[in-house]
Parts: C-alpha cells; structure tokens; sequence
C-alpha cells in the first residue's frame, strides 16, 4: 500500500460522495481492494459509478467491468440522469468493459488476465468489478475464491490501482472474501412501519479509522449523498471553543434582567411550553438582534418561511428586513419523509456556511420526529451543545410541554425536563395559568449557568409589539395565589386537549 | 443469405443478435473481442462485421484499423454499437463504418440496418463496398 513519504500515512482516494469520506476519515485507502455489498436497488452501481466519474474529473482513469450484472447501456441511462455523469469522459476516462463470457469460457485465470491487461492498457486507477457472486459461482471451492481475491489484491499493489468488488449481501455478515479484502462496506434499506430509510456501513476498514455504525444516505439528482451519524461525526468539537465573552441580549430587556444579565456567550437554552404560549414569539425577538456582526438563523420544523416572517411583522418586530439584508435566514424542515442526520447535517452546514451567532431551533420535537432511534437524541443534542459552543453561537432551543402541567397551583408540574442538564445550561419555563374564564401566561428561569437568576415567575403578555413582561413578580403571584384559592375550592383541574402525551 | 460477424463483449447482447439474424435468414459468427474478431475475418469471411466500440483486449476502433489497414478486409462493411451517442464515438472510428447503432437498440432497427448496409446502403467512406452474395 502507498504510503506519503512526509506523514508516513497512507493514501487517499477520495470517493466524491459528500459526507462518504468524512466516515472513511478522506477516503479509501489508494491501491488497497474494497467490498461494495448490497441487495438490488441498495445504490451499489450508483456509488461504484460516482467514485469513477469523480476520479476522472480530476484527471484519473477508471475501469469498470460487468459479469452477469446491468448492461452499460441500461446503466448508462440510469446513471445519466444523475448530475456527476459527464459523458466526455467516456471513453476517455472512463472505460466499459464485459467480461463475462471470458470467465465463462477461460475462467477464474482468463478473468485474472483480461483485468490486468485492460488496467495496464488504459493506466486504470480505479477499477470495479460488478457481479463477484459471478467469480464466487465460477470458482470451484471457497479456497479458488479466495486465491482469485488474493491474486486481484497483488494486482492492485502492483499497478497502483484501487479495486472495488460489488456484490449481494452475502448470507451470513462474514463471508470468506471479506477477510482478504483491506475493507468491506454495505448498502442497505430496512423498513420502520411503511417507511424505508437507506444506510450506509462500513464492517471493516483495514489500516485506518472510520465512523462507525450505521449512516443514512439518500439517492439524489446528484448521486448518493452520505450523512455520517451525527453524533460520532461530532464526538469532538471540530474546533476550539472561542473565550466566554459578554452576556447575549436576549432581546426582551426584562428577560435579560431575570437572566442576570442576559445568556452567557456561546451557550444553549431550552424554553418549555404548552403550545401557543409564545416560544415562537421569544425566539423571534431573539433573532431581532441579529446584524451584520451578529447573523442569526431560524431553524424550525413547523412554519413556512413566509410564515415566520409574517408573524414577525404582525409583531413589529424587524426581521423581515433583517431577512432581506441577509442578517436572519430561514430554514424550514418539514418532517415528512426527512432522515434526522440529514437535518442535522442542513443545520449544522447553516450554521457554518453563514458564521451564525444566533440560532433558534424550533423545536426538539421535530428531530424525535425524523428518528427511527430515540436513544439517539440525547446524544445528539449534547453533541450540538458543545460543537455550537465551539463555534460561539448563542442557540434557543424550544421544547412543547403538554397543557395537561397547567394545573395552577402546580406550574411546574408534568415538565420533562430529565436530562437536560446536558444539552442546555439555561431553562425557561412557559406556563398557562387558568382562573377563571382566563388564561394567563407566565415565565420563569430555573437555570442559568453560573449566573444569579430571579427565580420567580412572572406575568407576560402578547400583544401588537411582542412580548411584554412584568416587572416583577407581584402580578404572577396575585393570579397564582388566586387559582390556588379557586382550585382549593373546586379540586384539582385540568385542561383537557385531546393530544395523547409521546412516551 | 450473407455471412455476419458479431464482435461483442457483454454478454446477452450477442446472443440475442445471433438468434435474431439466424432467424432472418444469416449464418452468424461471434467474437468476444477485437483480437478475436481478426481471428474469425481470417477463418470465416464474413460479409458484415457488427461490432462494440469499447471492448477489451482490441476494441471497436482497433479492429476497424486493423482490417482497413488489410486489402483483404477493408472492403468488409461494418456497423459499430455503442451505448455512447454516434458524435463520442465518430472521430476514433471516423470513415471506417458503414452504420451505427446506438444502445439499446430494437431488433427491429438492428435488423433493418443490416439489411440496408447487406444490400449497399451506406457504404465505408474509404472504400465501395462489396456487394452482398
């Protein structure tokens, strides 16, 4: 195997597939011999196809060979629809060759020969062989096999070339090839309820670190598009984390005084709430702040653009035009259909395309939405926490509470708030509180790291200019001590919404 | 009936041709390759040499050279096949055939331009070509 003289590391070809190479740590190693697995329709020919046109597109040359598998003109017109097809380089760059009826008719030794003569005469340095199960049929006991296997591994040494073998999901997870082989990846869709999710393994990688676990991947216009787990992508922040500076204005003066003083630089609050009480409404005078030095984003599961925007000028608060110079962006992720490394990955590139120093995340649920793995979040959010710190964004994160925690003596009551001491540093709490024919809204801190909060609640309202919250706490206390007053009288009560809790 | 040399790597392709120009009447001899289609000119004779453009060992345009260069077999007709568009293909193979099939193709098609260039249609650009027996 190559190695770089100057670092002593192997090298590198980069596959082209976005987020691909970040779970091979920059590729597959050059000259080494790959297993691409996978049942039909899993994207093995797309991917052997994109890591071809990639490499000629930066001058290399590559050789794909067929056994019984599509025929190049079946593939060409399926891969021709994709945007890294580029048919100059065929065949100047990119060569198609059947090869079949030589195994066929000379064999495991007639193949072996066809392979190095057509990698010398056209100075191959990628070549893919489609249909091994062909050789694996074609060779006489699993011994052949594996000699065929370890002669193409002396071949690819010897011409300096990268092989990649595609082949069927094999029977049992290891199968003899696959320890002869410097590294062995799988494509494969698995169902959860009626929908069906795409995901990218890698089983084994000789010689250097990988991602691994399983990784979404779609079929785009564009070709297999990887999202690496986001968590182990993101195990470590991808940079230092900037020096604390000043509190971040929160935007509303009276929460930066409950605050004491506002957020502390680069951290992450959650704000909790029943629906409609006005998290989307906080988060948008938060964005307000936003300015050239200061860009900010929104980042929501719910609402259109145009409806955010409509929103905030409903409150006259100036993000549209804060949109319209490019200080605030917008990003609306829908949940139908969409893969949770995916949001993930559009968030974070959002956040790093634009140096976002604000960021609203309206909100948790829509991520446990997009999950086949609830196990997963948790760990995803504390990644974010530290990888957006590191990159000194202040974040608002919102999570919905039920209605069902309005009893008003107990304000605080049915909050899930486990856990969440790693993924937030600051928590407020939004809360209805019933009396009579009313509902009124109140606000409280629970937590700011290594700050003095006032920890009482207090009265806000909304109204044509956005939030406006009390003073103090004298206004909370009178409705709280009411309701409590009422309730003592009537009994514990709740609202009923008709939403059943998600456990 | 006319004697017609398919020179294909992939396999499938050849066979189909070679039932479907059996039943219309012509003997057919196959090749896996360029060097191997030399080999079966020399042996057979063909009247029609249908061949792919890519293919290992000697390709399409390797073998078009070889048997220009030849005065035994430059007179020989051929149609080239391609999964690429005629324009990829034509400056490598430029006036060495007489037809080009572009993959995939209807038997139909294959078949109608065999006959065309069996019976003088469009002849190599170099060289008339032979008629058919």
């Amino acid at each position: 195997m190559e190695m770089d003289q100057t670092d002593r590391f192997p090298k590198r070809v980069p596959s082209g597939v976005p987020g691909l190479d970040a779970v091979l740590r920059g590729g597959f190693l050059k000259a080494g011999i790959f297993i691409i697995q996978g049942s039909p329709g899993a994207g093995k020919t797309i991917l052997a196809n994109q890591i071809c046109f990639h490499h000629a597109a930066g001058g290399g040359r590559a050789l794909y060979v067929t056994l019984l598998a599509e025929s190049h003109s079946r593939m060409l017109l399926h891969i021709g629809q994709l945007r890294f097809f580029d048919p100059d380089m065929i065949p100047s760059r990119i060569f198609l060759v059947g090869a079949f009826r030589v195994l066929e008719e000379d064999g495991l030794r007639g193949l072996l020969d066809l392979l190095r003569r057509e990698v010398q005469s056209h100075e191959a340095s990628i070549l893919v062989l489609d249909g091994l199960v062909s050789v694996e049929e074609t060779a006489g006991s699993p011994r052949e096999y594996k000699k065929f296997i370890h002669e193409l591994q002396a071949q690819a040494a010897l011409a300096d070339c990268t092989i990649f073998l595609l082949t069927g999901t094999p029977s049992s997870r290891i199968a003899v090839e696959h320890t002869m082989v410097d590294g062995v990846m799988q494509l494969q869709s698995e169902l959860y309820g009626r929908r069906a999710e795409r995901h990218f393994e890698v089983y084994k990688m000789r010689g250097t670190g990988y991602l691994r676990g399983q990784h979404s991947f779609r079929i785009t216009d564009e070709g297999l598009v990887v999202y690496p787990r986001t968590e182990a992508l993101l195990r470590l922040p991808t940079t230092h984390q900037p020096a604390s500076g000043a509190p971040v204005e929160t935007g509303l003066a009276m929460l930066d005084r409950m605050t004491g003083g506002g957020f502390p630089s680069h951290s992450t609050a959650l704000l909790t709430g029943p629906p409609g009480i006005g998290k989307t409404t906080l988060g948008l005078h938060f964005l307000s702040q936003c300015d050239q030095d200061c860009p900010g984003l929104h980042f929501g599961f719910y609402e259109t653009p145009e409806a955010i925007s409509a929103k905030a000028n409903a409150l006259g608060l100036p993000l549209k035009d804060l949109i319209e110079q490019g200080q605030v962006e917008i990003l609306w992720q829908p949940t139908t259909e969409g893969i949770l490394d995916e949001a993930c990955h559009r968030l974070l590139d959002a956040v790093r395309r634009r140096g976002v120093r604000r960021l609203f995340i309206d909100g948790l649920e829509g991520f446990e939405r997009l999950t086949t793995d609830r196990e997963r979040l948790g760990h995803i959010f504390a990644a974010f926490r530290n990888e957006l710190s590191a990159l000194g964004v202040t974040t608002v994160y919102t999570s919905e509470a039920d209605l069902i925690g309005s009893v008003s003596r107990l304000p605080l009551s049915h909050l899930p708030l486990q856990g969440v001491s790693c993924i937030a540093e600051i928590i407020l709490v939004m809360r209805y509180v019933e009396l009579r024919a009313h509902l009124h809204r109140v606000l409280a801190v629970l937590k700011v790291r290594d700050s003095l909060i006032d920890p009482a609640f207090h009265r806000f309202t909304i109204r044509g200019t956005g939030i406006t919250i009390d003073e103090d706490a004298s206004g909370a206390e009178q409705i709280l001590a009411e309701a409590a007053q009422q309730n003592h009288l009537r009994g514990p009560e709740v609202l009923r919404t008709g939403r059943a809790r998600q456990n | 009936m006319a004697t017609i040399l398919v020179v294909e790597d992939e396999f499938g392709i050849t066979e189909v041709l070679q039932s479907a120009l059996t039943d219309a009447g012509h003997n057919v001899v196959i090749a896996i390759n360029g060097k191997q289609g030399l080999e079966r000119l020399k042996e057979k004779g063909p009247d029609l040499v249908i061949m792919d453009f890519m293919m290992p060992v000697l390709d399409g345009p390797g073998m078009l050279r070889a048997m220009s260069d030849n005065p035994e077999y430059r007179h020989i007709p051929a149609i080239l096949m391609s999964s690429l568009p005629e324009s990829a293909v034509a400056e490598a193979a430029s006036g060495m055939y007489a037809g080009f099939l572009r993959k995939p193709f209807v038997l139909r098609t294959a078949i109608e331009m065999v006959n065309r260039v069996l019976n003088g249609g469009r002849p190599p650009l170099d060289e008339p070509m032979r008629s058919p027996c």
